[in-house]
C-alpha cells in the first residue's frame, strides 16, 4: 500500500511540547496503570445464560425485538423474523456462518416460496451490491461480537460483509449466536486492540450496533427510524 | 460561521434568550429529561466515581503525552494509506479541505454533525468555490434549511425549536405538506437527505475520539447519518480537535461509555462507528481516498496552563443540561457556538476577552457543571480562574469595581473599620428594606432591583452576646 | 468541648441577632463551650469569587489569626465555611500560610454537619409546628459535600411537616455578586426558586445559608408573598413555636 501524505507535523508538535514545557516524545510513553478499573465489575463471573437476559432486557430498551431460538428450529424463527420485518426483498453478507447455521436454505426458501427478492453481497458485482441494498427491505447480518449491557451487535466489516447491509435497508435483522456474547464494550474493545497490536490491520470498519436508528432532534421527542433502518431484529441462537 | 454567533451585546441576548418562553419551555424540558436519563443511567453502574477517575486519568494521562499519541495516530493513519494535514488554524484547514474538495472535483457534500467545523467556517469555505455542502443530522439540517440558525446546544442544536416552526421551515424550503408530528418531518428528512448521501462524491465527518495505536477515528449517532457519510461518498475527510484522542481501543472504550451516558443517558448510541483509513481492497463500499485534518485552532494556547484540563472535554453537554444560567437564558445568549458552562470556560480561552469578558461571570459559581462533568473538568474553578485573569492581567475590570473590591479587602482584614461599617450597615439598610426599588449605594442599587432586603430590626448579635456575657447568663 | 463561632458577616451586619444567637444557644445546650472572636469579619468570598486573590488573602489572613487558637470554628453558613476550606488554594505560593490555612479547614464545620459528624448527634430536641420545605444550597451540597446532615437533624424535629422542594438541586440565583452583576438572569432563578417553594405549600421556607435565604426571602418579600423564610439554626432551636 502506498504510503498517505503527512504535512506540517514537525510545527504541529513541536509546538506542543513546547506548551507542555519539554523536549517531543517520540518515545518511552508508558500507560500508566489506571488506579482503578470500574469496567471489568460489570456483570462479572456473569454465565452465558445470566449474559442473555440482560441482553434480552436491554433490547426492551433500544425498540429492538429479540427472538431466541435453538440451532434446530432457528430456520423457522428465521422466517417469522422475515416476515414480520415485511419480506419483500434481502441483502445478506456473503458470510460462511449463513451456510453452518442452514440459513442458506431458509433464503432460498424464502426466494423460491414467498416470492421476495434474496442478494448476497458479492464483491464480484461491485456498486451494485450497493444500488441493491438501497432499494432491500431486509438486511441481514451475523454478529461477531455482541454487547450484553447495551443490546448491541459488533461488526466487522470486509470485502464480503459489506458495511450498507446493516444500514441501507428500511430494515435490520442481526443473527447473535450466544457465544458471541460478552459483558460489555469493554471485552471487545479488547478484542480490537489485540488485532490492532498483533495484525497492524484492522478492518477498515468496526459498527458497533445498538438497535435501530433513531433521532430526538425535533422537541427531544423520540423517532424510531432515521437515516439508518427504521426496525430491527435480533435473533439469538442458543448454540452451546 | 466561526465560533461566534451573534454581534449583539451580551445583555440584549440575554434578554432576547429570557423572553424566548418557548425556548425556555424547551430548555427546561430538556434539561429534566437529559438530566433525568443521565442520572438513571449512571447511578445504575453503582461505581460512576470510580469511572470519572478513570476517565479524567485517561484524559490526563493523553493531553501530558499529546505528542506522541498524535504521531502514533498519524503514523497509524498514513502507513495505511490515509492522509493527513496538521492545520495550526482555521484558514489552513479550510484551504486544505477546499483543496482536496477541488481536486476530486466535487460539487456535493454531505456532513454528519461536527462542531469542530463550525468552529473553523468549513461549510462557508466549501460553498465559496461553490459546493453544496449538507448537514445530515437532523438537528443541523433544521438549522442549515432555516438560513443557518446557530445551534444552541452541542448534542441538541435545534433545541430552540418547536415542531411548528420546523414544519414551516420545511414547507418553505422544501415544499413539505404534512404535520408537524415529530415522526413524519423525521422520516420527510430521511427522504430528502436519502437523495443527498446518495448524491456526494465526499463526505465530511468530526471525530469523537481518534485512537493512536490503530490510527482509527470513531463517530457516535443515533440516526445513523454518520456512518452514511462514510459508507456512500468515495472520499471521506474527517475533521478533529487535536486533543480528541485516546492511546488505545481499551481507553475508548471508557470514554465513549462516559460520553453516550452523559450526554443521552444511553449505554451506547445506536451506532459507535470505527474507521481505518480508506477501506481495504477488494471492498466495495467505503471511502477509496481518506483525510484527516487536525485542528489547533487555539488549543495549544491552552496547553501548559491551569486551563488545560479544559481540554479533557469530551463535548457531551452534561454541564449544559444541569446549568441553571443556560436553564434561563439559552444557547444562544452565550454568543459562541459552544454555549453553557463549558462554553464559558473555553469561548474566551479560543476566542479572547474581548468578546466575550461576560461570560465568566455568567455563573453563580454552583458548582453544578463540575459535579455533572465525565471527566472531571473542575468548571466553576475555572470560571474563577478567568475572572482572576481579567482582574489580574487583562485589566477589563471598572474602576469601580477595582475600588470597591480594595476597600472591601481593607474593612475585612482591619475590624476596627468593619465594626464602624457594620455598625452603620442598618441605617442604610433601614430606609429601602422594603419595596426600594433600585435605590441605595452601588450594589444595594443593584440588588433592590428585584429584591428586598432584611429589616434590620431588633439587636444585633454582638449585642446580645456582650449583654449575656456581662449578665453571665450562659443557659 | 470548646467551639469557637464564626458568625459570618451577613449574620453579623445584616441580619439581626437570631440565627447566631439560636446557634450559640443549640451548641450551648449539646454540651459545648462557645466562645465568640470579635475580630472575625467577613470569609472573603466575595473578592475571592469576583477574582480578587490578592485582595482575598490580606481577608484569609486575618481569618486565619482571628481563629488560630480555636479547637473548633463552626458557622451557620454551608458556603462560608466551605470558603474556609479553599484558603489552601490561595496560598499555594505561601507555605507558611498554606499550613495554616490548613489547620483551619481541619476544624472547621458548618453548624448541621459539626453536630452530626463531631458530636454525632441527630436529634436535638427541637419541635417546630408548621409546614416546611428546605433549599439545598449549592455551596454547602456540593463544595462542602455537606448533604445529609440538615436532613437527618430536621427529621427528627418535632411537629415539623416536611414537603421536599421540587428542583432542589437548582441553584436559586443568588451566587454572592452574580446577584447584582447578572440581575436579569438572577431574577429569572430566584422567581423559580420561589414558584416552587409555593408548590410546596409550606409555610416556611428553611435553609442552611443566608446567602440563598436573603435571595429568596427578599424576592418573597418583593412580590408581596407570605412563606417566611428561616434559617436551620433557629428551627432547630425552637421549642414549640408555630412557623
Amino acid at each position: 500500500m502506498t504510503k498517505g501524505t503527512v504535512q506540517n507535523k514537525d510545527k504541529f508538535l513541536n509546538k506542543i511540547a513546547k506548551r507542555l514545557g519539554r523536549e517531543r516524545r517520540n518515545s518511552g510513553v508508558k500507560l500508566p496503570e489506571w488506579a482503578k478499573l470500574p469496567q471489568y465489575e460489570v456483570f462479572k463471573d456473569f454465565s452465558q445464560d445470566e449474559l442473555m437476559e440482560q441482553f434480552i432486557n436491554h433490547c426492551k430498551n433500544i425498540h429492538t425485538s429479540v427472538k431466541v431460538t435453538k440451532k434446530e428450529s432457528l430456520k423457522e424463527t428465521f422466517h417469522e423474523a422475515i416476515s414480520d420485518l415485511g419480506g419483500k426483498s434481502i441483502v445478506y453478507w456473503n458470510d460462511d456462518r449463513f451456510r453452518y447455521y442452514g440459513l442458506t436454505d431458509a433464503l432460498y426458501e424464502a426466494r423460491a416460496h414467498h416470492n421476495i427478492d434474496v442478494h448476497c453481497w458479492n464483491p464480484q458485482l461491485g456498486e451494485e451490491n450497493v444500488k441493491v441494498a438501497e432499494k432491500a427491505n431486509i438486511g441481514i447480518t451475523f454478529a461477531d461480537i455482541s454487547l450484553a449491557e447495551s443490546g448491541t451487535v459488533v461488526l466487522f466489516s470486509n470485502a464480503d460483509k459489506g458495511r450498507s447491509v446493516s444500514l441501507l435497508p428500511r430494515t435490520y435483522l442481526a443473527i447473535i449466536p450466544k457465544s458471541t456474547l460478552v459483558p460489555r464494550m469493554t471485552q471487545a474493545t479488547e478484542k480490537i486492540h489485540k488485532m490492532a497490536s498483533d495484525l497492524g490491520r484492522m478492518p477498515s470498519c468496526i459498527n458497533f450496533i445498538s438497535g435501530p436508528s433513531n433521532s430526538a432532534d425535533i422537541e427531544l421527542r423520540l423517532v424510531v427510524g432515521v437515516h439508518g433502518p427504521v426496525q430491527a431484529i435480533y435473533i439469538v441462537i442458543e448454540d452451546e | 460561521m466561526g465560533i461566534k454567533t451573534s454581534n449583539e451585546k451580551f445583555f440584549d441576548r440575554v434578554e432576547k434568550g429570557i423572553n424566548d418562553s418557548f425556548m425556555r419551555k424547551a430548555v427546561v424540558e430538556a434539561q429534566g429529561r437529559l438530566e433525568g436519563r443521565k442520572t438513571q443511567t449512571t447511578e445504575e453502574l453503582g461505581n460512576w466515581e470510580d469511572w470519572r477517575d478513570l476517565a479524567e486519568e485517561i484524559r490526563q494521562h493523553t493531553l501530558e503525552n499529546l505528542d506522541y499519541y498524535l504521531e502514533q495516530f498519524v503514523e497509524n493513519v498514513s502507513n495505511q494509506g490515509g492522509h493527513v494535514f496538521f492545520a495550526e488554524t482555521a484558514e489552513e484547514a479550510n484551504e486544505y479541505i477546499t483543496s482536496v474538495v477541488k481536486d476530486k472535483k466535487a460539487k456535493n457534500i454531505i456532513k454528519s454533525k461536527s462542531m469542530v467545523t463550525e468552529e473553523i467556517g468549513m461549510n462557508g469555505a466549501l460553498e465559496e468555490i461553490g459546493c453544496n455542502v449538507v448537514e445530515s443530522d437532523l438537528g443541523e439540517w433544521i438549522l442549515q434549511l432555516d438560513d443557518h440558525d446557530p445551534p444552541s446546544h452541542i448534542v441538541v442544536p435545534a433545541l430552540h425549536k418547536n415542531k411548528e416552526q420546523i414544519r414551516d421551515t420545511f414547507k418553505v424550503k422544501r415544499q413539505y405538506d404534512k404535520s408537524s408530528d415529530p415522526t413524519e418531518l423525521a422520516l420527510f428528512a430521511r427522504e430528502q437527505l436519502r437523495k443527498d448521501f446518495l448524491a456526494a462524491e465526499v463526505g465530511i465527518t468530526g471525530c469523537n475520539f481518534a485512537v493512536a495505536e490503530s490510527g482509527s477515528i470513531t463517530l457516535v449517532t443515533n440516526e445513523g447519518n454518520a456512518r452514511m457519510s462514510t459508507t456512500l461518498p468515495k472520499t471521506q475527510i474527517t475533521v478533529m480537535g487535536m486533543e480528541r484522542i485516546v492511546p488505545t481501543w481499551k481507553e475508548l472504550d471508557i470514554l465513549v461509555s462516559m460520553l453516550c451516558r452523559s450526554a443521552v443517558g444511553q449505554k451506547l448510541t445506536s451506532y459507535i462507528t470505527g474507521l481505518t483509513a480508506a477501506k481495504e481492497e477488494g471492498d466495495v463500499d467505503g471511502p477509496e481516498e481518506f483525510h484527516v485534518v487536525i485542528i489547533d485552532n487555539g488549543r495549544s494556547k491552552i496547553l501548559g496552563t491551569k486551563f488545560q484540563s479544559t481540554l479533557q472535554c469530551i463535548r457531551c453537554a452534561a454541564c449544559i443540561n444541569v446549568c441553571p444560567v443556560y436553564r434561563h437564558v439559552g444557547g444562544h445568549s452565550y454568543g459562541s457556538i459552544y454555549p453553557g458552562p463549558i462554553g464559558a470556560v473555553l469561548t474566551p480561552l479560543l476566542e479572547g476577552y474581548d468578546d466575550y469578558k461576560e461570560l465568566p461571570y455568567a455563573s453563580t459559581l454552583c458548582a453544578a457543571c463540575t459535579e455533572a462533568c465525565p471527566v472531571k473538568i473542575p468548571l466553576h474553578e475555572l470560571l474563577i480562574e478567568h475572572r482572576k485573569d481579567i482582574v489580574e492581567e487583562a485589566g477589563k475590570t471598572s474602576f469601580a469595581e477595582k475600588l470597591a473590591m480594595k476597600g472591601y479587602a481593607f474593612a475585612m482584614s482591619n475590624p476596627g473599620v468593619y465594626r464602624i461599617g457594620s455598625k452603620a450597615a442598618p441605617s442604610v439598610i433601614g430606609p429601602i428594606a422594603k419595596g426600594g426599588e433600585g435605590k441605595g449605594p452601588g450594589p444595594v442599587k443593584l440588588w433592590t432591583q428585584i429584591r428586598d432586603l432584611p429589616e434590620p430590626t431588633g439587636e444585633s448579635f454582638r449585642k446580645w452576646f456582650e449583654g449575656r456575657d456581662k449578665k453571665g447568663d450562659k443557659s | 468541648m470548646k467551639v469557637s463561632l464564626f458568625l459570618t458577616c451577613l449574620a453579623d451586619v445584616v441580619y439581626p441577632a437570631s440565627v447566631g444567637r439560636s446557634t450559640v444557644e443549640i451548641l450551648e445546650r449539646l454540651g459545648c463551650e462557645v466562645d465568640f472572636p470579635k475580630k472575625q469579619t467577613c470569609c472573603g468570598q466575595p473578592a475571592f469569587n469576583s477574582g480578587f486573590h490578592k485582595e482575598s488573602r490580606e481577608v484569609a489572613k486575618h481569618m486565619i489569626k482571628t481563629f488560630e487558637s480555636a479547637e473548633y470554628v463552626v458557622s451557620p453558613s454551608g458556603s462560608c465555611t466551605s470558603m474556609l476550606h479553599e484558603y489552601e488554594k490561595l496560598f499555594e505560593d505561601d507555605l507558611e500560610w498554606q499550613v495554616k490555612a490548613k489547620e483551619l479547614a481541619k476544624k472547621s464545620y458548618e453548624l448541621t454537619q459539626f453536630i452530626v459528624d463531631v458530636l454525632k448527634i441527630e436529634d436535638v430536641g427541637a419541635e417546630f409546628n408548621g409546614n416546611v420545605t428546605y433549599h439545598t444550597s449549592c455551596h454547602m451540597t456540593r463544595l462542602l459535600g455537606v448533604k445529609e446532615a440538615p436532613m437527618k437533624l430536621l427529621e427528627n424535629v418535632k411537629g415539623l411537616k416536611f414537603t421536599e422542594l421540587p428542583f432542589k438541586q437548582q441553584c436559586c440565583g443568588f451566587g454572592g455578586t452574580f446577584s447584582v452583576k447578572m440581575v436579569p438572569i438572577s431574577e429569572q432563578m430566584v422567581n423559580e426558586k420561589v414558584h416552587h417553594i409555593e408548590e410546596t405549600e409550606a409555610e416556611v421556607l428553611i435553609g442552611a445559608d443566608l446567602g440563598c435565604l436573603m435571595n429568596i426571602g427578599g424576592r418573597i418579600d418583593r412580590q408581596g408573598k407570605s412563606v417566611k423564610v428561616m434559617h436551620i439554626a433557629e428551627i432547630l432551636n425552637s421549642r414549640g413555636e408555630a412557623g
